[in-house]
């Protein structure tokens, strides 16, 4: 089993105009990991992906998908043979019936896994004669994520999977990805749906206004990001509490409210050091992480 | 099965259009053959080659139809990143896309000159069988330029209704400016066999006008490269 990244990028970038749609992202992806792509609505997470798979040009930068260059016509799709991606608006030709679009799809992947897909037809319950144009949103999704399931593909990339499934779906789909991930597939998904993301994920993204802020293990976050409320005799000095690691402090007349990445311990240490009456720590969820970033930013 | 994917994406349309133009064929020498007796051949291929205009302009609106759609469209629908999600090049997307198109575009020139041919050998008035091949190559041979005009629009235009409309618009443009200043390199009149037909039997001569033909096809395989080269271009 080999470590390199599945996808690796050097200084991404893609430009519209006078927008900067992703800027310079550097974004590494271990392999055998489910890793989350988190981002408000034009973060850049589906620029991102486009140039991943070669739809769309880099402005400039460059990177690899499973080894090929995204860059280079050839390779990509070298590489798409071994990717299966499935798009936010989960796209289907609306002419084929389900059985002409497993069908279509299956004939341009050696691999595919017939059984996968017969057994998720009858647990998706869709419908093998009806054409796709009639079939709801959530069948369609199902659809969709059938034809990425079953073609044993080494790298998975989807965005925004969970949307248009219902509950009892969103539950099949986290399952069904744990599973594909034990079997040695990557994940590498995008997602508004933060409580999916926790349950999940091995690692996290978040991208905001095309800039990579977190990049890391959801354990390390986990450990690493604290909340720290403090009550002093005084109002509490905010410089003080200007370290590594501190990326928002708030101040509410003695109260102050700490929001660390790391040195959680430090400032634990200078609260004290200035009399502090009342210290809380508390761990941080990723809810929280992700929302004090993107506020930050 | 990318060609199943043409298929299934220009087959209403395809099928459509053969059934007006076999109709049109079949009730046009139908009736032809009512007007004129069997002595009067002449004045019956004069009406053979009327019908050939009118096939030529049903034929031209049908392979303009029938070059619509592709990756520009299917990103207006959203269902571009599918395709492109697939592991083909867009060369290869647009090439099958192309050959369907072509395939289609043959059988919408055979099988309507079949119609006549057979519908007049069944009314006792039989057209020479070396005729209807000249009307047909004229009409497939020199006319796929406007199937790959129509390709070529619908790689740079993806409205559904913007595409036919810029694509008819240009088919009309080009008729009446190369009538009026470049008559000898007329398209419309290559397809129509206008500017071979001898005006007293109306029959097309024993040879086949190569180059006029092969010049055209040149025309349309440019578009075509064009059309390649815009979609490896484009981004999605």
């Amino acid at each position: 089993m080999t470590n390199t990244p599945v996808i690796l990028t050097r200084d991404l970038t893609k430009s519209y105009a006078s927008l900067k749609a992703v800027q310079g992202l550097n974004l590494s992806v271990e392999p055998n990991c489910i890793t989350a792509f988190l981002g408000q609505n034009g973060a850049g997470k589906s620029t991102t992906i486009k140039m991943l798979l070669g739809m769309i040009r880099p402005s400039s930068g460059d990177g690899t998908v499973l080894g090929k260059r995204i860059t280079d016509a050839g390779e990509n799709r070298e590489m798409r043979r071994k990717v299966a991606y499935v798009a936010e608006n989960k796209p289907l030709y609306g002419y084929m019936s389900v059985e002409q679009t497993v069908r279509f799809a299956s004939s341009f992947y050696p691999d595919w896994r017939t059984d996968v897909a017969n057994r998720l037809l009858s647990q998706y319950k869709l419908p093998h004669r009806r054409k796709v144009k009639s079939l709801s949103k959530g069948m369609r999704t199902k659809l969709a994520l059938l034809l990425a399931f079953a073609r044993r593909p080494d790298l998975l990339i989807l965005d925004e999977p969970s949307e248009g499934l219902d509950p009892v779906g969103i539950e099949h789909l986290l399952q069904t990805l744990v599973a594909q991930s034990a079997e040695g597939v990557s994940i590498f998904f995008s997602s508004h749906q933060i409580a999916e993301v926790e349950r999940i994920a091995d690692h996290v993204c978040i991208l905001d206004n095309g800039r990579l802020l977190v990049n890391a293990s959801l354990d390390r976050l986990r450990q690493s990001y604290r909340r720290i409320d403090l009550v002093f005799p005084f109002p509490p000095p905010e410089r003080e509490f200007r370290i590594v690691g501190v990326e928002k402090i708030r101040i509410n007349g003695n109260e102050m409210s700490v929001f660390a990445s790391m040195n959680s311990e430090a400032v634990v240490e200078r609260a004290r050091n200035l009399k502090v009456v009342s210290v809380e720590v508390a761990p941080v969820g990723l809810r929280d992480i992700f929302l004090e970033t993107v506020k930050e930013n | 099965m990318l060609w199943y994917k043409g298929w299934l994406e220009t087959r209403s349309r395809f099928l459509t259009c053969l059934i007006v133009l076999t109709a049109f064929c079949g009730v046009f020498v139908h009736y032809a053959q009512g007007f004129v007796r069997p002595e009067w051949s002449r004045d019956f291929y004069r009406l053979l080659s009327i019908a050939q205009e009118y096939v030529v302009i049903i034929w031209i609106m049908s392979v303009v139809l029938l070059g619509m759609g592709g990756l520009v469209r299917e990103m207006a629908t959203g269902t571009s990143s599918l395709t492109l999600s697939l592991p083909v090049s867009r060369a290869h997307l647009l090439s099958v896309r192309v050959a369907v198109g072509v395939l289609e575009a043959i059988t919408l020139g055979v099988v309507p000159w079949a119609t006549i041919f057979l519908v007049s050998s069944a009314g006792g008035m039989p057209v020479q069988f070396q005729q209807v091949g000249f009307y047909v190559l004229l009409l497939v041979g020199g006319g796929l330029v406007y199937f790959a005009m129509a390709v070529l629009v619908s790689s740079l235009v993806e409205g559904e209704y913007t595409a036919p409309a810029v694509a008819f618009g240009l088919v009309f443009l080009a008729a009446i400016l190369f009538d009026v200043w470049l008559r000898s390199f007329n398209l419309w009149r290559l397809v129509t066999g206008d500017f071979y037909i001898d005006r007293n039997t109306y029959l097309l001569p024993r040879h086949f006008p190569w180059k006029g033909t092969a010049a055209s096809l040149v025309v349309a395989a440019s578009m075509l490269i064009a059309s390649i080269r815009i979609l490896k271009e484009r981004e999605f």
